[in-house]
């Protein structure tokens, strides 16, 4: 990729990214919002986390390399949601998961 | 609490995605390196631009020969999730100075989401300390993606298993919600929203649209519980 290329994807990538991480932020920021915006933003989180598990375990066309490939990561993921219920450390989740998924790839 | 104090606190909640930082980070420099990326460049995205998934779609989408206006609209596209991060801050940093708060929301990722939203909920917690958590993420992402340049492909890293580690971390965060029945319809919704966008091959707004299918999905079950608490307590 030539400078030229590369400072035309940047600019535009980090101006758009900036954009979207900081104008909703100060749109709201010291407003007093509607009952139901904040019970809005409330549910942000777990849709948002399940969004990003989801978007890393789940695809229409995830067992259609065979069984294994799509469950491997899909049982490492019980093996992590049962350490996350016991820790509740990230780190511990992390590591659990890795390892799992890595010994799951062995069979 | 000294000022000391403070980035120790935040040491201590960034080390997950510190680690895990290193993890990914690694190979995105190859990944980069391998488009003929050096390491200022690299610098420049990781400082600038911050973004994991982002900074793996443009070596991975100019390989596949897409033009430079396809790469530039498929990341946006892709980021947009970040308005949704940035909306649930806000009260957060009602009353914070615009510079501190400019600062912050400038460095969010979804793994620093993740851990200052559920050091918010358990008290104590402030921007100053939760930007703390941003930088120290976004240095091990910097310092990792420098070392995938410097080091090229002489490294072998399976990136699907490494990869895992940010996986896991979202499982955690998602698992550790309060069990409530409008956030498990949020959660169930949401992931229903993702698999569904796939399927229609939208890929790219996947992770926006089944979050904000998520929240739309838990705010009608909460009003439909509210309204059913209220007929009962009118009955009775």
């Amino acid at each position: 990729m030539s400078w030229g290329d590369f400072l035309v994807v940047f600019a535009c990538c980090a101006l758009t990214m900036l954009a979207c991480r900081v104008i909703p932020l100060f749109a709201l920021k010291g407003r007093q919002l509607p009952e139901g915006v904040e019970r809005a933003l409330g549910f942000i989180p777990p849709a948002a986390f399940a969004a990003l598990v989801a978007n890393d375990l789940l695809s229409p066309g995830m067992f259609d390399a065979g069984l294994w490939p799509a469950a491997a990561p899909l049982l490492a993921s019980v093996a992590v949601v049962a350490v996350a219920c016991w820790t509740k450390s990230l780190l511990w989740s992390a590591v659990t998961g890795v390892a799992a998924y890595f010994l799951l790839t062995l069979v | 609490m000294s000022s000391r104090g403070y980035i120790r606190d935040a040491f201590g909640a960034a080390v997950p995605i510190m680690l895990g930082y290193v993890a990914i980070g690694v190979p995105c420099g190859i990944l980069c390196a391998s488009i003929g990326l050096d390491v200022v460049q690299v610098v420049m995205m990781s400082v600038l631009f911050y973004s994991g998934a982002g900074q793996f779609m443009i070596p991975n989408m100019w390989l596949a020969a897409s033009p430079v206006a396809s790469i530039v609209a498929s990341v946006s596209l892709v980021n947009t999730r970040q308005m949704l991060y940035a909306a649930s801050f806000a009260p957060r940093c009602a009353g914070v100075p615009k510079r501190l708060a400019f600062l912050f929301a400038a460095t969010v990722t979804d793994e620093s989401y993740g851990v200052n939203t559920a050091r918010f909920e358990q008290g104590g917690w402030s921007v100053d300390r939760a930007l703390f958590v941003n930088l120290f993420s976004q240095a091990s992402w910097t310092a990792s993606n420098v070392v995938g340049v410097l080091v090229g492909s002489a490294v072998d890293i399976p990136l699907a298993i490494a990869s895992f580690a940010m996986t896991s971390i979202f499982i955690c965060l998602l698992v550790t919600q309060k069990l409530t029945v409008e956030n498990a319809v949020a959660a169930m919704a949401a992931m229903a929203g993702v698999f569904a966008c796939k399927a229609a091959g939208l890929s790219g707004p996947a992770i926006l649209v089944g979050a904000v299918v998520g929240v739309a999905a838990a705010l009608g079950a909460s009003a439909l519980r509210r309204r059913a608490r209220k007929t009962g307590s009118g009955t009775a």
